[in-house]
C-alpha cells in the first residue's frame, strides 16, 4: 500500500509541477508583464525632447555620492536631454552585482571600473566597450593612467582613468617639531627617528598586521628603494628575474626592521586601528597611500600632517613611490544609449571631474593639464612621483587566481608572525604565481 | 500537576551545580546585554569618538545621528518596506513550511525520505552562490525591481529549515491525537490546522525568529534585485554607509540599533509561546 | 466521491508538499544545480569555454596551490564542527534542560537567551572585533583580574584566531540549542516524567533515561544544523578577519575559499568560476552526504526506540 500511494504521489507531484510552469510561461508570453524590460519604452516614444534619456551609473563609493550629484547636476545642465542615475554599491559586493548584472545582459550604462587585472575580467568578457573611438580625450592621458585601463589581451582601452594612488609614509609633523625631528632621506635616518619616538615614550608606527594589504601596502611604500625598483619591474614582467632575486628577498627582509617600532600586539592591529591611532595623534607614522589623507583631514581637522617618501638605502639616491590607477569609467557594451553615455565618459575625461576630483575628493585626479596648485597636498604628491614605480603585484600581477597580492599578503603575515623567514616568503610568492605566469614557466 | 516538574532544591550538590550553571547563565545575561548598550551607546558617538572612547559613555550625545537616519537617509520609508518584505516572506514560510512539515511527517510513503532531503539541500550552499542563474531566472519572470523577487527568494531560503526543524517537532507528536480526530470525523486538513498546528507552536515560534532575523537583515539580493529607491529595504539603506576605506560607524550604529528594534520586538513576543508546548501537550 | 483510499492520501500529501516543493525547487535548486554545472567546464574570465570534465576538481586535490589551500580550510572546518558540538551544543542541552526544570529565573533566561541572533552581523563582527583586539575589553579583563600574560592578539594570532571566532559565534548562537531543547522537553508527556519521579528515580536517571532518548529527534535537528553550517561558515569569518582567512590563511574555511575563487575580490582577483563552482559541489555533496548518513542512522534509532 505504501509503495502504491508512493508512485501516486511522485506522479502527482509531477503533473501538477509541469502543469504550474506551462500555466506561467502561457502567462507570461500572452501579456508582457509591465516595467519588466526598461529598454523596451523608449522604442514607442521617439520625442526626444520630451522625455529625458535615463542614463544608470554605477559607483563602489558609497562616501562619494554627493561630490559625483554635483558632477551630474554640471552634466545634466550641460547636456538637458541626459538625465544620470546614480547607484552606489557597497565595495565589497561591487564586483559579484556588476558581473550578475552584466552576464544577465542587463546593469549600468556607465559604471566604475578596476584597473588593471580587475579590468581584464569584464573586458575579455566582452562586457565593456573600447572607448578609443568614442572618446578622443584619451589619447591625452598619460601612459601610465592609460595602462590601468588597457586590456593587456587585445591592447584596446576600456576605461577613463579617474585617479592615481602613491604610496608613502606620513608623519606628525607637530610630532617631529616637539622632538626635533628632520624628514628622514635614508632608511638608517627613517629608523633613527622611530627609535627617537619610541624613546619618547610615543607609540612609532600606526601599522598593524592583522589586514594583509596594509602589509602589502607597506611593501609597496618602502621595499622598491631596496629591490630597484622600475629596474627590477621591467625584468620580473618578463620573466628575466623572479621574486627569489636576492634583492628583492632582502627588499622584503628590510621591513622586518620596523617590527619593534610596531604597536604592542601589532599581529591583531586592524586598518581601523591604525587610521584611529593616527587620526587621533596616540602614532607618530602611517605607512599608506595618497587615499587616506580625505579621511584624515575629516575625522580630524587639527590633525598636521605631511609625509615622506620611502627612504633609500643610500644618501643620495632617489626616493621611489610605488604608484597605480586607482579605477576608470567604463561603458556596458550591452548599453541601448552608447551615445549618451559617451557624453557622459567624456564629461568625465574633462577637467571640471580633474578639478572636483582634486578639490573635493582630496584624490590625484589622471584627467591631463589640471593645475594642482590649489591643494598644495595633491600638488606635493605629483611632485614625488617623479620618480614612481609601478606598485609590484597590483599592476603586474592581479590578472589570475593567485594574484601576488594575494600571495604577498598572507606570506607577509607569516614572516610579521616570525614564522616565516623573508626568503620563504618571496618562495611562497614565486611558486604561487608560477603556477599560471608564463614567462616564469620557462 | 506541573508542580511535580519544578526544580525543587533538595540536594546539597545539586544545589552546588545548579549555583554555578546559573552562575553562567548570569555571566552570559551580561555577555548579551553589554553589547546590545554598546550598539545603541555607539550611536550617539561620532565616527571618531567611536575608536577614541569605545566602551564609555559619549561626551556629547549625537541625538541628531537618528534623525538624519531616519529622514535624511530615508530609512523611514526603507523601514516600511523591510516590515512589508518580512511580514509577507514569513507568512508563506510558516504556512508552506508547515505543510510540507506535515505532508512529510505525518504521512509515511517511501518518498518522503527523498523530498525531506531535497528541502534540506535546499540549506547546503549559500543562495548566493547561484546569483547569475537566479538573476536570469529573476529577469525572465519580469521581477526585476519589485518587491515580489525578493519575497519568493526569502520564502525559498526559509522554507529548507523551516521544514527540517518543524517535521521534527511534528513527529513527536503523539498519533493517538491524530486517531481520536479521524474516529470524530476530521479531514486531513483540520486534523493539520485543529491538531498538529496549535500543539507546535513553540517549534513554530521557534521558527519564526530563526528565519525573519536573516530575512530581516539580508542585504545582498535586495541589493541585486531592487534598483528604485523607493522600493529599496532597511539593510540595503545600511549597506550606503560602508565607504572604500572609511565607514560611518556612527551612522550605521544608529541604523542599526532601529533596524534590531523589530526583531527585538518579535522575539519577546514568540518567547511567550516557547513554553506553551508543556500546556499545549497536557491538555488531552 | 468514491476515491480510493490510497489515491485519497496521495492527494493530500501533494497538497500538503507541493506549494513549498516548487518554490524551493524553482529558486534555489535549480539556479544552485545551473551554477554548480558551471564546474565542468573551463572558463576565460566571465565567458564559459570548454568541457573539461572533472578536470577542476583534480585542480582542487591534486594541483598547488589549491589542493593546500582546501585541505587546510577542510581543517578548519572540522575544528569548528567539533568545538561547536562540544561546548555550544552540551551548554544549550543544559540550559535547555534547566529552563524546562523551570529553575529560579527561567522566564528572563528564555526571554534573552536569543537576543544575540537577533544582532546583524555586521554589529557582531564590529562589537567583538572591539572586545577582542589588542587594547580591547577582553585584555583589559585580563588585566584587571591580574592575568595579564594570558593577553592575545585574539584575531591576529595563527595558533587561536579561529577559536576567538568560534568562541563568538558560540555566544550568538547558543541560545538556538537552548530554546529547541527546552521546547523538545517541554513536549514530553507529562506522565512519562511523573512516572520516572515517583519510582525515586534520581535526576541523572530521568536526564539520561527518559528525557534524553526521548529528544532524539531535536538531538537530530541540532547536530545537522552544526554540521550544515560549520561547513557553510563564511560570514563571521568575513566580518572578523576577511576574505583571505588571515592571518595566513589560519582562518580559512571552504566557505571564504570558494567565495573569494569563484566570486573574486580586489585582492584576491578575478573570479575563477570553473574552480570556485568545483569547490562548491564538493561543500555541497560533502554536506549532503554528512546530513544525509546522518539522519538516516539516527531515524534507526528512533525506530528501535
Amino acid at each position: 500500500m505504501s509503495r502504491r500511494s508512493n508512485g501516486i504521489v511522485a506522479l502527482l507531484l509531477l503533473v501538477s509541477a509541469v502543469s504550474l510552469f506551462a500555466g506561467g510561461s502561457k502567462e507570461k508570453s500572452e501579456t508582457p508583464t509591465p516595467g519588466a524590460s526598461a529598454p523596451a519604452a523608449p522604442k514607442a516614444a521617439p520625442a526626444p525632447s520630451a522625455a529625458p534619456v535615463v542614463i544608470q551609473f554605477w559607483t563602489w563609493r558609497p562616501e562619494d555620492v554627493a561630490v559625483y550629484n554635483k558632477l551630474i547636476g554640471i552634466f545634466q545642465q550641460q547636456n538637458p536631454g541626459i538625465q544620470v542615475v546614480q547607484t552606489a554599491h557597497k565595495n565589497t559586493e561591487y564586483n559579484t552585482i556588476l558581473s550578475a548584472a552584466l552576464s544577465g545582459k542587463s546593469g549600468p550604462d556607465v559604471f566604475q571600473s578596476r584597473a588593471y587585472g580587475g579590468l581584464e575580467s569584464f573586458a575579455q568578457s566582452g562586457y565593456m566597450e573600447p572607448l578609443e573611438n568614442w572618446v578622443p580625450e584619451l589619447k591625452d592621458f598619460s601612459e601610465a593612467a592609460r595602462r590601468g585601463a588597457t586590456s593587456i589581451k587585445d591592447g584596446k582601452i576600456y576605461g577613463v582613468p579617474f585617479a592615481s594612488q602613491t604610496l608613502f609614509v606620513y608623519y606628525n609633523k607637530k610630532m617631529y617639531q616637539k622632538l626635533g625631528l628632520s624628514v628622514p632621506s635614508t632608511w638608517d635616518k627613517f629608523l633613527a627617528n622611530l627609535e627617537a619616538m619610541k624613546k619618547a615614550g610615543i607609540q612609532p608606527l600606526a601599522n598593524g598586521a592583522k589586514d594583509g594589504w596594509t602589509l602589502e601596502v607597506m611593501m609597496g611604500a618602502l621595499a622598491p628603494n631596496f629591490y630597484g625598483a622600475n629596474e627590477f619591474f621591467n625584468k620580473v614582467i618578463k620573466g628575466e628575474t623572479n621574486f627569489l632575486d636576492p634583492k628583492f628577498v632582502q627588499a622584503i627582509d628590510k621591513l622586518r626592521d620596523l617590527i619593534p617600532y610596531m604597536p604592542p600586539m601589532y599581529m591583531g592591529v586592524s586598518y581601523t586601528d591604525m587610521q584611529a591611532a593616527f587620526i587621533n595623534e596616540q602614532a607618530g607614522h602611517f605607512i599608506g597611500g595618497s587615499f587616506e589623507a580625505g579621511y584624515f583631514s575629516s575625522q580630524n581637522p587639527d590633525l598636521q600632517y605631511d609625509f615622506f617618501p620611502g627612504p633609500s638605502a643610500k644618501e643620495g639616491e632617489p626616493n621611489y613611490v610605488s604608484t597605480y590607477a586607482d579605477g576608470n569609467f567604463s561603458m556596458n557594451a550591452a548599453s541601448t544609449k552608447k551615445a549618451e553615455a559617451a557624453k557622459l565618459l567624456r564629461f568625465f575625461a574633462s577637467k571640471t571631474t580633474g578639478e572636483a576630483f582634486i578639490k573635493e575628493l582630496k584624490q590625484v585626479s589622471q584627467v591631463p593639464g589640471i593645475d594642482p596648485t590649489a591643494n598644495p597636498f595633491i600638488a606635493k604628491v605629483l611632485s614625488v612621483q617623479k620618480h614612481s614605480t609601478p606598485y609590484i603585484f597590483l599592476v603586474g600581477f592581479r590578472y589570475q587566481q593567485p594574484t601576488g597580492s594575494s600571495l604577498a599578503q598572507a606570506a607577509l603575515q607569516g614572516m610579521f608572525a616570525g614564522k616565516l623567514t623573508a626568503a620563504e616568503v618571496c618562495k611562497q610568492i614565486q611558486e604561487g604565481i608560477a603556477t599560471y605566469y608564463k614567462p616564469f614557466q620557462k | 500537576m506541573n508542580t511535580d516538574l519544578r526544580y525543587s532544591p533538595s540536594h546539597w550538590g545539586k544545589n552546588l551545580v545548579l549555583l554555578v550553571f546559573h552562575l553562567l547563565m548570569g555571566v552570559y545575561v551580561a555577555l548579551i546585554f553589554y553589547p546590545l548598550f554598546n550598539m545603541v551607546v555607539s550611536s550617539l558617538k561620532t565616527t571618531r569618538e567611536i575608536f577614541q572612547n569605545p566602551f564609555g559613555f559619549p561626551r556629547t550625545f549625537q541625538w541628531q545621528n537618528y534623525w538624519v537616519v531616519w529622514v535624511e537617509k530615508g530609512f523611514y520609508r526603507y523601514f516600511g518596506n523591510s516590515l512589508w518584505v518580512t511580514a509577507v516572506s514569513m507568512a508563506f514560510v510558516l504556512l508552506f513550511g508547515s505543510m510540507a512539515s506535515y505532508g512529510l511527517s505525518r504521512y509515511s510513503f517511501r518518498l518522503s525520505f527523498l523530498l525531506y532531503l531535497l528541502f534540506l539541500s535546499g540549506i547546503m550552499l549559500p543562495l548566493k552562490a547561484a546569483i547569475i542563474p537566479l538573476f536570469i531566472l529573476v529577469k525572465s519572470l519580469g521581477l526585476m525591481d519589485r518587491h515580489l523577487s525578493i519575497i519568493l527568494i526569502f520564502i525559498a531560503m526559509g522554507l529548507p529549515s523551516t521544514v527540517f526543524i518543524l517535521s521534527g517537532f511534528m513527529k513527536t507528536v503523539p498519533k493517538e491525537l491524530e486517531y481520536a480526530a479521524r474516529i470524530d470525523g476530521c479531514s486531513d486538513l483540520s486534523i493539520y490546522s485543529r491538531i498538529v498546528m496549535p500543539v507546535s507552536v513553540p517549534a513554530l515560534a521557534l521558527v519564526t525568529i530563526y528565519n525573519a532575523v536573516p530575512i530581516w537583515n539580508d542585504f545582498f539580493f535586495p541589493l541585486v534585485f531592487i534598483q528604485s529607491d523607493r522600493l529599496k529595504t532597511l539593510p540595503v539603506g545600511l549597506s550606503s554607509f560602508f565607504g572604500q576605506y572609511s565607514t560611518n560607524w556612527s551612522l550605521l550604529f544608529s541604523g542599526l540599533s532601529i533596524a534590531i528594534l523589530p526583531m527585538l520586538i518579535l522575539y519577546l513576543l514568540m518567547s511567550n509561546y516557547f513554553i506553551r508546548g508543556m500546556t499545549a501537550g497536557a491538555v488531552k | 466521491m468514491v476515491l480510493s483510499k490510497d489515491l485519497q492520501k496521495s492527494l493530500w500529501i501533494t497538497f500538503f508538499v507541493l506549494p513549498g516543493l516548487v518554490i524551493v525547487a524553482l529558486f534555489i535548486l535549480l539556479p544552485l544545480f545551473l551554477s554548480l554545472f558551471n564546474s565542468l567546464f573551463s572558463w576565460n574570465q566571465l565567458i564559459r569555454g570548454e568541457w573539461v570534465g572533472f578536470g577542476n576538481f583534480r585542480r582542487i586535490f591534486f594541483t598547488s596551490p589549491y589542493r593546500e589551500r582546501f585541505f587546510n580550510a577542510l581543517r578548519n572546518n572540522g575544528k569548528w564542527f567539533l568545538v561547536t558540538m562540544l561546548v555550544q551544543n552540551i551548554l544549550g542541552l543544559v540550559f535547555g534542560y534547566l529552563l524546562s526544570r523551570r529553575i529560579p529565573g527561567h522566564g528572563f533566561f528564555r526571554r534573552t537567551f536569543f537576543i544575540p541572533v537577533l544582532f546583524s552581523i555586521v554589529a557582531v563582527g564590529f562589537l567583538w572585533g572591539l572586545y577582542l583586539k589588542p587594547n580591547g575589553l577582553v585584555n583589559a579583563f585580563l588585566k584587571l583580574v591580574g592575568l595579564e600574560e594570558y593577553s592575545r592578539a585574539w584575531l591576529g594570532e595563527e595558533s587561536i584566531a579561529t577559536f576567538s571566532i568560534i568562541a563568538v559565534n558560540i555566544w550568538r548562537w547558543v541560545g538556538f540549542p537552548s530554546l529547541v531543547f527546552l521546547a523538545a522537553i517541554d513536549a514530553i508527556p507529562l506522565d512519562c516524567l511523573e512516572a520516572a519521579y515517583l519510582d525515586g528515580a534520581r535526576e541523572t536517571q530521568v536526564f539520561s533515561r527518559i528525557v534524553l532518548p526521548l529528544i532524539v529527534p531535536a538531538l537530530t535537528v541540532i547536530t545537522v544544523l552544526t554540521l550544515i553550517g560549520s561547513l557553510n561558515v563564511f560570514e563571521q569569518i568575513y566580518t572578523m578577519t576577511g576574505l583571505d582567512g588571515s592571518p595566513n590563511y589560519s582562518t580559512d574555511t571552504i566557505g571564504t575559499l570558494f567565495y573569494r575563487t569563484a566570486f573574486g575580490s580586489v585582492d584576491s582577483g578575478n573570479p575563477e568560476i570553473g574552480i570556485g563552482s568545483a569547490i562548491g559541489v564538493v561543500i555541497y555533496l560533502l554536506t549532503f552526504l554528512a546530513s544525509a548518513g546522518f539522519i538516516a542512522i539516527s531515524r534507526r534509532r528512533e525506530v528501535e526506540l
